[in-house]
């Protein structure tokens, strides 16, 4: 019995905001590779967007709400600091409390730590049955470079051993002390990033997928289909293709280019894109960043045919938008509201 | 000054904020939501809690303009201006109450007899604590 994805499922908010408008406020748009980004509604939060992509996998998925037996949301922008986010979306979700739950934050990479507690719990426990939920919506000040590529999403996939569309092949992680990149402080409510020139997503997405590639003595082009974090279009494909991984096989995972920076959702965001598409036996690297990376292979198993019949495409999610203005921008992600997240 | 909900009242209603968790009469069936001690058909006090899907029809609406809602959505209405209340036939028959969202609040765009379903979303801000409760999107 193989651990794996047993189902996915996502969401992607109803706003959506160009480059164009940035262009016009500030004179740059400074998100390389970005056309558009989602904006988070006023009345959402990684909870709700959450909860959304969760229900959407469990009634894709047809699995018994009550054969979930753990929770594991990932996120860098939980409503509360202290008050356990997941705790609320398994209430939510399951309308009921008999379930184990568990909030991974801190960085983007929290999405490949849950996920890993998830598979892991499925290989401990037999036929247990859990879901994870990666669920982000970055916030960083109106006058950073930052605010330009943060975006909004959501995607959950159910974990277990019952006839996975996708197996654990293995993975490998390292974890990096890294100063200046990415960073809140307590009490502080917007993300900062000193801007320094210090490669460190190459670094930790390169050194993850070389001791995984070396682990199961695999070579890039052994995999079909690559899933990644992206916190724009540009910088983990290009530390990816430094590795030789080839255009067509990063193409499939691209997601910034209308979401935006999406955080700790961003590489299982692209992992359903791929998912989507991806065809039975195909092999499927997902290469996560944060501190460090984790780096996971995962075979695409036969079920993946009907799943897709089922499941609704990652453009299909996309499709029903509408687009603000930069003045709309601001009040909707509360920037001009005395009332703060 | 909003009107004021206290958290273990509020707390009470989490069910079915959260989750649509009705009250089904035990003595004549009818499903009482949101819930309430007596059955609204026969004065029942015997229940069995039921989950709604979350599906219905706008039965009627109105749009608030910016400025005429409750002080509680004074910040939603500064930022995101007017909004659309709704009343909703859910399938298994109770009407409820609730914003619309996901939606340009214009007449145009409602109307009578549209198909809805709920979404968990947040509602106001009070005493530092987030209420969330469920709004209404069309269904596309």
């Amino acid at each position: 019995m193989k651990a794996g994805i047993l189902g996915y499922g996502l969401y992607v908010p109803f706003h959506r905001i160009s480059g164009d408008q940035y262009k016009k406020a500030w004179g740059n748009f400074s998100a390389p590779g970005i056309k558009e980004k989602t904006v988070i509604g006023y009345d959402e939060d990684i909870i709700t967007i959450g909860l959304e992509s969760a229900q959407e996998a469990i009634e894709i998925s047809g699995i018994d709400i009550n054969d979930i037996q753990a929770l594991y949301l990932a996120t860098t922008s939980a409503p509360y600091i202290e008050k356990s986010a997941s705790s609320m979306l398994a209430v939510a979700l399951k309308g009921g409390e008999d379930i184990r739950t568990a909030d991974f934050t801190a960085s983007p990479r929290a999405c490949s730590s849950a996920l890993l507690a998830a598979l892991d719990m499925s290989v401990a426990q037999k036929d247990s049955c859990s879901i994870m939920v990666a669920s982000d919506a970055p916030l960083a000040a109106p006058d950073s470079n930052l605010d330009h590529s943060n975006g909004a999403a959501a995607a959950s996939l159910i974990i277990g051993t019952r006839d996975p569309i996708a197996v654990l092949e293995g993975s490998y992680s390292v974890a990096k002390e890294t100063l200046g990149e990415r960073f809140r402080r307590s009490g502080d409510r917007y993300t900062s990033d000193l801007e320094l020139r210090i490669s460190f997503v190459k670094e930790g997405i390169q050194d993850s997928v070389k001791g995984l590639l070396s682990k199961l003595n695999k070579k890039p082009d052994e995999f079909h289909k690559v899933a990644y974090y992206q916190p724009d279009g540009r910088s983990v494909s290009r530390a990816l293709a430094g590795l030789g991984f080839k255009k067509e096989q990063l193409a499939m995972g691209e997601i910034a280019s209308v979401l935006g920076n999406v955080g700790a959702a961003s590489a299982i965001l692209s992992l359903t894109k791929v998912l989507g598409q991806a065809k039975p036996g195909e092999r499927i690297l997902l290469a996560s960043y944060g501190f460090g990376g984790d780096a996971i292979s995962l075979v695409v198993q036969d079920g993946i045919k009907s799943y897709q019949q089922k499941a609704r495409s990652f453009d299909k999610a996309l499709e029903d938008k509408k687009y603000i203005d930069y003045i709309d921008y601001l009040k909707m992600r509360r920037f001009l509201s005395s009332i703060t997240d | 000054m909003s009107a004021y909900i206290s958290l273990p009242l509020y707390m009470l209603t989490v069910p079915a904020r959260y989750g649509l968790v009705a009250k089904q009469c035990k003595e004549c069936g009818l499903i009482n939501f949101p819930p309430r001690p007596v059955c609204l058909s026969c004065g029942g006090g015997g229940f069995d809690n039921k989950k709604l899907s979350g599906k219905g029809k706008v039965y009627t609406f109105s749009i608030l303009a910016k400025g005429g809602g409750p002080a509680e959505f004074d910040d939603q209405q500064n930022m995101t201006g007017a909004y659309a209340v709704a009343i909703v036939e859910f399938e298994e028959g109770p009407r409820v109450i609730g914003q619309l969202t996901d939606i340009d609040p214009l007449p145009e765009n409602i109307q009578i007899g549209m198909e809805v379903k709920t979404t968990l979303r947040r509602s106001y801000d009070q005493e530092g604590v987030i209420r969330y409760s469920f709004k209404f999107k069309p269904v596309k």
